[in-house]
C-alpha cells in the first residue's frame, strides 16, 4: 500500500513538474508587445501567441470582433512544441516587439525565433500563411528558427533589421524574406530594438558595448563604445546622440564616435524603457517608478515625475503631454514643461477605492492616435485612454477563439 | 509573507550569488560561483547536517529494539508507545531530533534554488523580475548579465548531452544507498528499496527538464552530502556492506 502511494506520488510530482518542462522548466515567457497603428487600424501581439488588427471605431461601436470591413483580423502563430511531456502538440508563440508596417504589410518578430511579414488581406481570409502572392514570407522559411526575437524589427527602404538573442542582427529584403546579411555575434543576447541612421546600424549590447555595422554588409565600422557594465534598454538616437539605459542604474548619453560618455544620469534602478527624445529633452522611464526629463546636451535634470511603480513600457509623446503608464496599471498624463502629472482613473473605482487605471500589468509599448492612447496589458486586454480628457475609454478582450 | 520571504532570505542569497559571480573570471563565473556558494552553505550548516545525520544514525541502531517491541507489545499499543518512548530517553534520542536540523535547512535550499533560477532570467519577463531582487552594489550590476555557459552546458538550458542527468541520478542513488539501513520488515525493504530507485530516476528526469544550473546544484550538493557522510558515519556506509550497523556504530561512538 505504502509502494503504491510512494509511486503515485511520484508520478503526480512527475506530472507537475512535466507541465513545466514544455518551455524548459523556466517562467513561461509570456511577451508583452507593444501596438502600433497604420491607417486608423492598431497592430499589435496579444499574450496567446495572436498578431492582431484592431479598429478602434469598430471597438467604440462595439462591434462583433473581427470586423472584416473595418480591416480588422486576427492570426494565431503556433510553433510545434519540443518539450518532453508535450509530444508534438502546437503551442502558441510570444511576441515582445512592436509589429511594423513596411509597404502595407506586417512585420513580426516572435520570441520562437521568426521573422513574419503578414498581409492583412491574407490574414483577414484566414488563408494558411505564408501566402507568397500576398507578398508573405517566414525567415527562416523552413522549419528552421534563429534564437530568440525580443525587439522590434525596423524598416528602412525594402531592408528589414531585427536583432536576435544569438547576438547577431539580421538584415532581410522586405519583399522576399531573403537574408541580406547576418552579422557577427556582438556579445551576449540582443533584446533590442535597432536604431538605423545614415547607412549605420546601431546596437546596444548586454555586454556593455555600443557597436555600429554598415547596413550594406553587416560589418563592424571602426567605431564602438565600451562601458563598464551591461546595457539593458534599446538604443534611442537623437542630434548624433545615442542614449541608453545600463545595468549599472544609469542612463548614458554617447556621442557617436567619442570613446566617452557626454553624460551619465543615475536613476534609482535600472532604465529598462528606451528613452524618447523630443526637442533637447530626453524622457526615461525607470524601474525605480519615475520618469525623469533631461536636457539632452547637459543631462541636467528638468523635472521628476513619480508614478510609484516601476515603468518598463516606453512613455508616449504627444504635442504637449507624455503618458506614462506603470507595471502596476496605473497611467498617468504627465505635463512636459512642468512635470507635474494627472491619474487617469479607474472608470470602476468606488467612493473609497483607488484602483489602478488598468487592473493589470502594463509592460507593453503605448501607441498614441488621434488624441487617444491604446496600450496592451498583460491581462491581454486593449485599452483605450482619452488623453485630453484623462479619462479611460472601452476595454478590449483579445482573448478571442 | 512573499515580501518577508524575499527581504531576509532569498535576496541575500540572490545577490550573494550574482556578487560571487562577479569576483569570477567571466567564462565560468556562474557556474563556478553556484558550486562555491554550494558548498559555502553547506559548510555553514555543517552543524545541522552533523546532528541530523548522528540523530538518524542513533534511530537505525535502535531499530532492532524496536521491532523487538513491536513484536512484544503487537497487541497493546499504549504500552508499545511507553515503552519506545522509554528506550528513546535511554538512549538519549528524540524521535523529531533527526527532523528539525532537515526543516531548519529547508528555506535555505529553497532561496538557494530559487536564487539560481532567477538569476539565470533566461526570459524579459525573468530579467525584470531580477531587478526587483536586486541591491544597488556596483560588482552586482558588472556581473549583469551573467555569462550562462560552464564547461559543456549554458546553465539556462537543460543539458542536452544528458551527462548532468546520469550524474544527478547515480549521486543521489550513492548518497541514499549509503544511508538507507535494510530492514527486516519485507514491506519496509520493499518500500525503501522503490523509493532508492524512484528518487534518483525521477531527480534524472528533472535535469532533463530544468536548467543545467539547477541541475549542477544538486550535483554539487549530493556530492557534498555523499562526503560528508562518508567522514562523519565512517566510510561507505551500506553502500558497500547490507550490515554494516556493528561497526557503524561503533565508529560513531
Amino acid at each position: 500500500m505504502k509502494n503504491r502511494i510512494l509511486i503515485c506520488l511520484s508520478i503526480l510530482c512527475f506530472l507537475v513538474l512535466a507541465s513545466g518542462g514544455c518551455v524548459g522548466g523556466q517562467q513561461k515567457p509570456v511577451g508583452f508587445s507593444g501596438v502600433t497603428a497604420y491607417d486608423g487600424i492598431l497592430y499589435l501581439g496579444s499574450t496567446d501567441g495572436k498578431v492582431m488588427a484592431v479598429n478602434p471605431s469598430a471597438r467604440d461601436q462595439n462591434l462583433e470582433f473581427p470586423s472584416s470591413s473595418d480591416g480588422e483580423w486576427s492570426y494565431a502563430i503556433t510553433m510545434l512544441s519540443k518539450g518532453i511531456s508535450c509530444g508534438s502538440s502546437s503551442v502558441s508563440v510570444s511576441i515582445y516587439g512592436i509589429p511594423v508596417m513596411v509597404n502595407g504589410l506586417l512585420c513580426v518578430g516572435t520570441y520562437n525565433g521568426k521573422a513574419l511579414m503578414m498581409s492583412p488581406s491574407a490574414r483577414s481570409q484566414n488563408s494558411d500563411f505564408p501566402q507568397a502572392r500576398s507578398g508573405e514570407w517566414a525567415y527562416p522559411r523552413t522549419d528552421d528558427v534563429i534564437a530568440p526575437i525580443v525587439g522590434s524589427p525596423v524598416a528602412i527602404g525594402d531592408t528589414i533589421y531585427i536583432c536576435s538573442s544569438d547576438g547577431r542582427v539580421y538584415a532581410l529584403d522586405a519583399t522576399y524574406g531573403d537574408e541580406r546579411w547576418k552579422s557577427e555575434p556582438l556579445g551576449g543576447k540582443l533584446w533590442i530594438t535597432p536604431v538605423v541612421e545614415q547607412e549605420t546600424v546601431y546596437v546596444s549590447t548586454f555586454d556593455g558595448h555600443i557597436y555600429a555595422l554598415s547596413t550594406e554588409d553587416g560589418s563592424l565600422l571602426p567605431w564602438a563604445f565600451e562601458a563598464a557594465a551591461g546595457f539593458v534598454s534599446s538604443p534611442a538616437l537623437y542630434d548624433d546622440t545615442i542614449f541608453v539605459g545600463s545595468f549599472d542604474r544609469n542612463l548614458y548619453a554617447v556621442r557617436i564616435g567619442d570613446n566617452e560618455p557626454l553624460w551619465t544620469f543615475p536613476g534609482g534602478n535600472w532604465f529598462w524603457a528606451a528613452p524618447v527624445v523630443k526637442d533637447g529633452v530626453v524622457y526615461a522611464g525607470c524601474l525605480d517608478g519615475k520618469v525623469y526629463a533631461l536636457n539632452s546636451k547637459t543631462g541636467n535634470k528638468l523635472w521628476e515625475f513619480n508614478a510609484g511603480s516601476p515603468i518598463v513600457s516606453s512613455p508616449a509623446l504627444t504635442d504637449e503631454s507624455l503618458v506614462v503608464a506603470c507595471d502596476s496599471g496605473d497611467v498617468y498624463i504627465v505635463n512636459i514643461k512642468t512635470g507635474i502629472g494627472a491619474r487617469v482613473k479607474n472608470p470602476d473605482d468606488s467612493q473609497n477605492v483607488d484602483r489602478p487605471t488598468i487592473d493589470a500589468h502594463i509592460q507593453g509599448s503605448l501607441c498614441i492616435l488621434d488624441g487617444i492612447v491604446y496600450i496592451r496589458a498583460q491581462d491581454n486586454c486593449l485599452y483605450a485612454v482619452d488623453v485630453g480628457k484623462v479619462k479611460r475609454g472601452w476595454k478590449f478582450p483579445l482573448t478571442i477563439k | 509573507m512573499a515580501e518577508l520571504w524575499s527581504l531576509i532570505i532569498l535576496n541575500p542569497v540572490l545577490n550573494g550569488l550574482i556578487a560571487l559571480s562577479g569576483l569570477l573570471p567571466r567564462e565560468v563565473q556562474f557556474g563556478l560561483a553556484i558550486i562555491i556558494l554550494t558548498i559555502v552553505v553547506r559548510l555553514i550548516l555543517t552543524p545541522l547536517t552533523l546532528r541530523q545525520l548522528r540523530s538518524t544514525k542513533a534511530m537505525q541502531d535502535m531499530q532492532p529494539k524496536m521491532q523487538e517491541l513491536q513484536k512484544k507489545y503487537a497487541r497493546n499499543k499504549q504500552k508499545l508507545q511507553q515503552e519506545t518512548m522509554k528506550v528513546y530517553k535511554e538512549a538519549g534520542v528524540n524521535p523529531i531530533g533527526c527532523m528539525w536540523p532537515m526543516l531548519v535547512q529547508f528555506p535555505v535550499w529553497i532561496a538557494l534554488y530559487q536564487s539560481i533560477m532567477k538569476a539565470l532570467a533566461t526570459t524579459p519577463e525573468n530579467l525584470l523580475d531580477l531587478s526587483r531582487h536586486l541591491y544597488s552594489w556596483q560588482i552586482i550590476s558588472q556581473a549583469l548579465p551573467l555569462n550562462s555557459h560552464f564547461l559543456w552546458l549554458d546553465l539556462g538550458q537543460p543539458d542536452s548531452f544528458f551527462i548532468l542527468a546520469i550524474l544527478v541520478g547515480g549521486s543521489m542513488w550513492v548518497q541514499q544507498k549509503m544511508s538507507t539501513a535494510p530492514s527486516t520488515d519485507p514491506r519496509q525493504q520493499s518500500t525503501s528499496s522503490t523509493m532508492q530507485i524512484m528518487m534518483p530516476f525521477m531527480f534524472g528526469l528533472f535535469c532533463l527538464m530544468f536548467p543545467s544550473g539547477l541541475a549542477l546544484y544538486w550535483l554539487v550538493s549530493n556530492i557534498i552530502t555523499i562526503a560528508t557522510q562518508y567522514f562523519i558515519t565512517g566510510g561507505w556506509g551500506y553502500l558497500k556492506s547490507p550490515f554494516p550497523m556493528q561497526s557503524g556504530s561503533r565508529r560513531m561512538s
